[in-house]
């Protein structure tokens, strides 16, 4: 028994250990399978890396580069790439009552005090406003955007709770140039007004936004509008002043200026009656400026055929309504005469004669009928004379024809008259406006409205205003200004208002080959010292002219040349000297 | 034995992995680090871009119209050019020479002294600029020149002065300033590399700095050669300025 279980314990014994060892070597085998598995998908994923490393591998985040860079909106420029408005990080300056710790005062120095050191630096903040947000110890902007300097002054104060962040921000580097034109863009971010809220869109396309957008003004140009307006509106005290300058064969603003303005930069205050837009937003009687627009007409219609032909210049009875001129340019006048001096007597003869269907057919092709075409989002409605029949869209009674002849009973803006004259001097095309850069190859297809004869002629007669008449003081030596004055009464309660004048001057050069039209404007001049005692567009907003001419043709690449003139030879002869408006 | 061989091939296989794994490793590291080393420098670039835009438009917004107008009005009294400053064309140009007419009195011409000293007095200052810069500019081609021309040198002051008679001559003598200058460079030089072994370390930027303002004198200096070191003193070491081109083209035209 025992003997049989030792034998069998024996047996059991050999059989175990056999399968302890196969057991073993299945263990010691798999694993070296694992092993070598383990080695394979190492040495396959390094292969793998190396191949991924080596072929696959691109440069490591290029696209957050240009990411980074690109603007949180784009930049306008002008049409010579001089940065106009620009997304900028400028300083702000934070009012944090906690950076002294909490509890304690939040300044060093009492509230009254730095109140007075902040208006020190910035003169015309409120005091009493800061004292009284400096009081109320909450986080506050004390300043939206403050300069790098006056930062710096701030710091010297010592004041841990006065704070810098810098901001992504709206920015303007040429202060309030061109405001009108660039709008402003307010705290959240939207645009208003100008070409900010036009190209809003545009501007705020990732696609787009990384290259600059480029307006056709010229900030050189655009800055000596507006100091020759500015200076002008200051001699005369007038309300306000527009002026416009416009490429003659494309219809691109180079200029365009309302003043009063207003500082884009200060996005808090821009909402007021300064951001009105007196070149496209406000319609005016412009007057006398009518005159060569309606002689353009008669002889473009064959109704003047021969400039030598007398008109009675004595005032002329229509009705109960009496047609005066400013002085007495004795009985009678000639067309070039008549525009030299301005006489509405002989203009109304000229568009009795013209009638009104084609009087109204060149006011309607000038677009003086619709709003002006420009891209601004204010653009003002011309105030229309009402023809008869149904509607008032019949022909102008023949009073009313007369009075648009020399500038009244309709009202347009600035702008209007301004794409007026350029169809007057270039050939006769009129052309939209436009505050888009036009490539001159890809010129907008215009309307013709003159024939290129009668803009030859027209040449003449604007440049002999400038030379002989009115417009002398426009008269910059050298560059062949053309033009002509006018100075309208604006309407008020009772009648036209003596004393309260539009003036303006619509003038293009060089005459010999017009390539820009300069529209001044003056609202309400006074007659002062600077202007002789005179109201009228001949002493205001001529000189004006005179003086900005000089200082944009050589940059706008018009080179004065005092041997060089429009031929007026053939109609000298017809005007005697005298004086007029 | 075998077991040995069977341990041995184990390790060889175990070190073969460590081996790779270390490549992979030194691999993975070096392209991390140029990765970061890429995004380090374009951060950098991002940052130094958004440092030029910000210098920009504050350049812009100190320098904007109206700004420049109030300058202009205060300080400079810039004027726009009127139509005389203009020549539409060679014919105007030729114009200005036009005899006045057929009876006009012949020009006044006052009694002065001898032109070659004003001549003198007048362009040994320009010539000195020209050929500094010509010295820096162009080594090669004007150790050239020299060989070509070397009688061009005037060698005493009358024939200085007979030489600033035409332009070619007074480009001649630019030729043999520019040898000059280089001559003397050399010497000061030398000297500079004297002062600096005495001097020791804390001396280096002044001899540089003295070396660069010796280069450019050296050049004035020498258009003088029998004047006093009281003549040059009078007129401060001036930057060289960027105009090398004419001085060496015109020296070759010296006779």
């Amino acid at each position: 028994m025992n003997s049989l279980t030792a034998s069998a314990a024996i047996a059991t014994g050999r059989v175990q250990l056999a399968n302890v060892r196969q057991s073993a070597l299945v263990t010691a085998r798999l694993r070296a399978l694992w092993i070598m598995l383990l080695f394979i998908f190492a040495t396959l994923t390094a292969c793998v890396r190396i191949a991924q490393l080596g072929l696959f591998e691109r440069t490591p985040e290029r696209a957050s580069l240009a990411e980074a860079l690109l603007p949180s909106r784009g930049e306008i420029t002008d049409r010579n790439g001089v940065a106009l408005a620009r997304a900028f990080a400028s300083y702000s300056l934070w009012f944090n009552p906690k950076a002294l710790g909490e509890g304690g005062a939040p300044l060093v120095k009492t509230a009254e005090e730095v109140a007075r050191a902040l208006v020190g630096i910035f003169p015309d903040a409120d005091y009493a406003d800061l004292v009284a947000r400096l009081k109320a110890g909450k986080p506050c902007y004390l300043r939206r955007r403050v300069l790098p300097e006056d930062a710096n002054k701030v710091f010297a104060l010592g004041e841990p709770a006065l704070e810098f962040p810098r901001e992504e921000q709206r920015f303007y580097p040429q202060g309030s140039l061109a405001a009108h034109v660039l709008g402003f863009v307010d705290e959240a971010g939207k645009g208003h007004v100008g070409m900010e809220q036009v190209l809003e869109p545009r501007l705020l396309d990732p696609v787009h936004r990384g290259t600059p957008t480029a307006l056709s003004i010229d900030a050189r140009a655009q800055g000596a509008l507006e100091d020759e307006l500015g200076r002008g509106m200051m001699e005369t005290n007038a309300k306000g002043a527009a002026g416009l300058i416009l490429d003659a064969d494309s219809g691109e603003v180079i200029a365009l200026a309302s003043l009063p303005s207003f500082n884009p930069n200060r996005s808090d205050l821009a909402y007021n009656d300064l951001v009105f837009n007196r070149v496209s937003n406000q319609v005016y009687e412009l007057g006398s400026t009518f005159k060569p627009i309606t002689i353009a007409s008669a002889i473009d219609a064959g109704v003047v055929t021969d400039l030598a032909v007398r008109y009675p210049a004595t005032p002329l009875q229509i009705g109960r309504f009496t047609i005066h001129d400013s002085h007495n340019f004795g009985a009678s006048l000639n067309v070039p005469e008549a525009l030299i001096h301005s006489s509405n007597v002989v203009t109304a003869q000229v568009a009795d004669k013209l009638g009104p269907v084609a009087l109204k057919r060149t006011m309607e092709q000038l677009g003086m009928n619709e709003r002006p075409t420009i891209e601004l989002p204010a653009r003002g409605f011309p105030l229309w004379p009402r023809g008869g029949g149904e509607g008032g869209k019949g022909d102008w009674a023949r009073l009313t024809t007369m009075t648009v002849s020399y500038g009244h009973g309709i009202a347009v803006t600035p702008l209007h008259l301004a794409a007026a004259y350029a169809a007057l001097v270039n050939g006769g095309i009129w052309r939209p406006a436009t505050l888009y850069k036009v490539d001159p190859a890809h010129l907008p297809p215009g309307r013709r409205v003159f024939q290129a004869s009668t803009s030859a002629r027209l040449r003449q007669l604007l440049r002999m205003i400038v030379a002989d008449g009115t417009g002398r003081k426009a008269d910059a030596a050298g560059f062949r200004v053309g033009g002509k004055t006018g100075s309208a009464e604006k309407p008020g309660s009772g009648g036209y208002r003596k004393t309260s004048l539009i003036a303006t001057f619509a003038a293009a050069f060089p005459m010999d080959k017009p390539r820009y039209v300069v529209i001044v404007m003056l609202d309400e001049p006074q007659a002062t010292q600077q202007t002789s005692g005179q109201r009228t567009a001949a002493w205001n907003a001529a000189p004006i002219v005179g003086r900005l001419v000089p200082r944009i043709g050589p940059m706008l690449g018009v080179v004065p040349d005092a041997h060089h003139d429009v031929d007026i030879s053939d109609l000298s002869p017809l005007v005697s000297s005298g004086e007029g408006e | 034995m075998m077991v040995s061989a069977h341990r041995f091939r184990s390790i060889g296989w175990i070190a073969l992995l460590l081996v790779c794994a270390a490549l992979v490793m030194v691999l993975a590291f070096r392209v991390n680090a140029l990765r970061s080393q890429v995004h380090r420098t374009e951060l950098q670039i991002v940052a130094l871009r958004k440092e030029k835009l910000y210098l920009e438009t504050e350049v812009e917004t100190r320098a904007n119209q109206q700004q420049l107008k109030l300058w202009n009005d205060v300080e400079f009294g810039y004027v726009a050019p009127t139509a005389g400053q203009y020549l539409a064309n060679e014919r105007q140009l030729a114009a200005f020479a036009k005899p006045d007419g057929p009876d006009t009195p012949a020009p006044i011409r006052v009694a002065s002294a001898d032109d070659a000293v004003a001549a003198e007095a007048a362009f040994p200052s320009v010539i000195s600029d020209l050929a500094a810069v010509a010295d820096i500019s162009a080594p090669v081609a004007r150790s050239d020149e020299d060989e070509d021309k070397p009688a061009a040198r005037p060698a005493d002051a009358a024939e200085r002065a007979k030489a600033t008679a035409n332009l070619g001559a007074r480009l001649a003598m630019v030729t043999s300033l520019k040898k000059d200058s280089k001559d003397s460079k050399d010497g000061k030089a030398k000297s500079d590399k004297a002062s600096l072994a005495k001097s020791g370390k804390t001396a280096k930027d002044d001899a540089e700095r003295s070396g660069k303002g010796a280069k450019l004198t050296a050049g004035k200096a020498d258009n003088k050669p029998g004047k006093p070191a009281a003549a040059k003193s009078d007129k401060p070491a001036k930057t060289a300025k960027p105009a090398p081109k004419p001085a060496a083209k015109g020296s070759k035209s010296a006779p």
